[in-house]
């Protein structure tokens, strides 16, 4: 991956990466990890970027891909080794963000199911309904409902948390 | 909750050092590595098989009544190992201090050097398998006479006219000549395509590394 490409198409939408890696890893190193391959695969995949969607939708899908696979990777990595494997929503995060309620959020989000983290990071995000149905590859009619359930159900996480 | 998780997400993020992206450093450390324990694992395994194979055999001929299959099957195969397990000494010296790159690299200049010496061995392999499995019939002890003299004793009562060379029909020293031929010739081909059944995703994997890191470097 040349640095040129990384500064100029990558770096400037380096936040929605992290953003959805952070979601999806309960370590650093994980974090670490998890961005790499992102960065790797969007470098990989820019000639199959085809201009029907807005660069930065096409890096939130990409990115949610990568993520999702990655996670199946590890699941399937210790399923042999269940004593070992630690689910994300599980694992006490080690990294902390200098604002307390984004950190709480985020455990929050971090115990919703893998698809539900990558609807409401969208959500978080300001994409329109059809714009997270296109990403995530469902129906845009099931998304406002969608987001209201995992709304009710952060909420819940969310206070057991505070109190 | 005081707040809503759209003002939450929207004010942890006003802060930027909540964003600061990590470098991009070590992703190709990890994969080099991997890929390379892999290819060792499978290459391991192989080699165990080969000789648990050849432990079998052996003793397996005498039970059969082929031990002239078994015992030269014996030794080519642990040849064979003894070869490989050389070769495999030759990678663990490799210095895991140099750039994964270079050590890539290394690996596959390894490698090239692997598929050539076995492919010059898989040529006499082949046919020495064949010979092996032939010898190990012929000697079969049948009522106390070998199988191959009863099969030839049996043709010639068939054919009397039939050509013989030292007791054996000259058609069967051709037929068994001209397989040996074949498997000489193909020998090489037939280990590369057995090579790339078994090891061909590991093996493109890292050459698909190597490109990568080439456009990384130019």
């Amino acid at each position: 991956m040349s640095s040129d490409f990384y500064k100029t198409s990558i770096l400037p939408f380096a936040a929605i990466i992290i953003k959805i890696c952070r979601a999806y890893t309960n370590t650093q190193e994980d974090f670490e990890d998890y961005y790499q391959e992102v960065c790797l695969q969007i470098w990989r995949s820019k000639d199959n970027f085809r201009e029907q969607s807005e660069w930065s939708t096409w890096i939130y899908r990409l990115s949610l891909n990568v993520c999702l696979t990655l996670l199946k990777k590890k699941k399937n990595k210790y399923q042999h080794f269940a004593s070992d494997y630690i689910p994300v929503e599980l694992a006490e995060d080690n990294r902390a963000f200098a604002d307390e309620p984004l950190n709480q959020l985020y455990d929050a989000i971090r115990q919703l199911s893998e698809v539900d983290r990558g609807v409401i990071l969208l959500y978080l995000e300001e994409k329109s309904y059809q714009e997270i149905a296109d990403i995530i590859g469902t129906n845009p009619n099931n998304i406002g409902v969608r987001i209201k359930r995992i709304k009710e159900r952060l909420k819940r996480l969310f206070d057991g948390k505070i109190n | 909750m005081e707040k809503s998780i759209e003002i939450i997400w929207k004010e942890g993020f006003l802060n930027k050092d909540a964003l600061v992206a990590p470098k991009l450093n070590d992703l190709y450390n990890q994969k080099s590595k991997h890929i390379i324990d892999k290819y060792m694992r499978m290459f391991k395994i192989n080699l165990v098989a080969i000789v648990v194979g050849s432990l079998i055999l052996l003793p397996g001929s005498f039970l059969i009544g082929m031990p002239y299959m078994g015992v030269p099957m014996f030794f080519i195969l642990n040849a064979m190992v003894i070869v490989d397990k050389r070769l495999l000494g030759e990678l663990k010296e490799i210095d895991n201090n140099i750039t994964s790159y270079e050590y890539l690299k290394t690996f596959d200049k390894w490698i090239k050097r692997k598929i050539i010496v076995n492919t010059r061995m898989a040529r006499i392999l082949y046919p020495y398998t064949f010979i092996a499995i032939l010898m190990g019939f012929w000697f079969i002890n049948e009522d106390g006479n070998r199988l191959g003299e009863t099969i030839v004793t049996k043709l010639i009562e068939n054919y009397p006219d039939i050509y013989l060379i030292f007791g054996i029909p000259l058609t069967g020293i051709i037929g068994a000549l001209m397989i040996i031929g074949i498997l000489t010739f193909f020998g090489g081909r037939i280990y590369r395509w057995d090579m790339n059944l078994v090891y061909g995703r590991v093996l493109r994997k890292l050459e698909e590394i190597i490109s990568d890191m080439e456009e990384l470097r130019s």
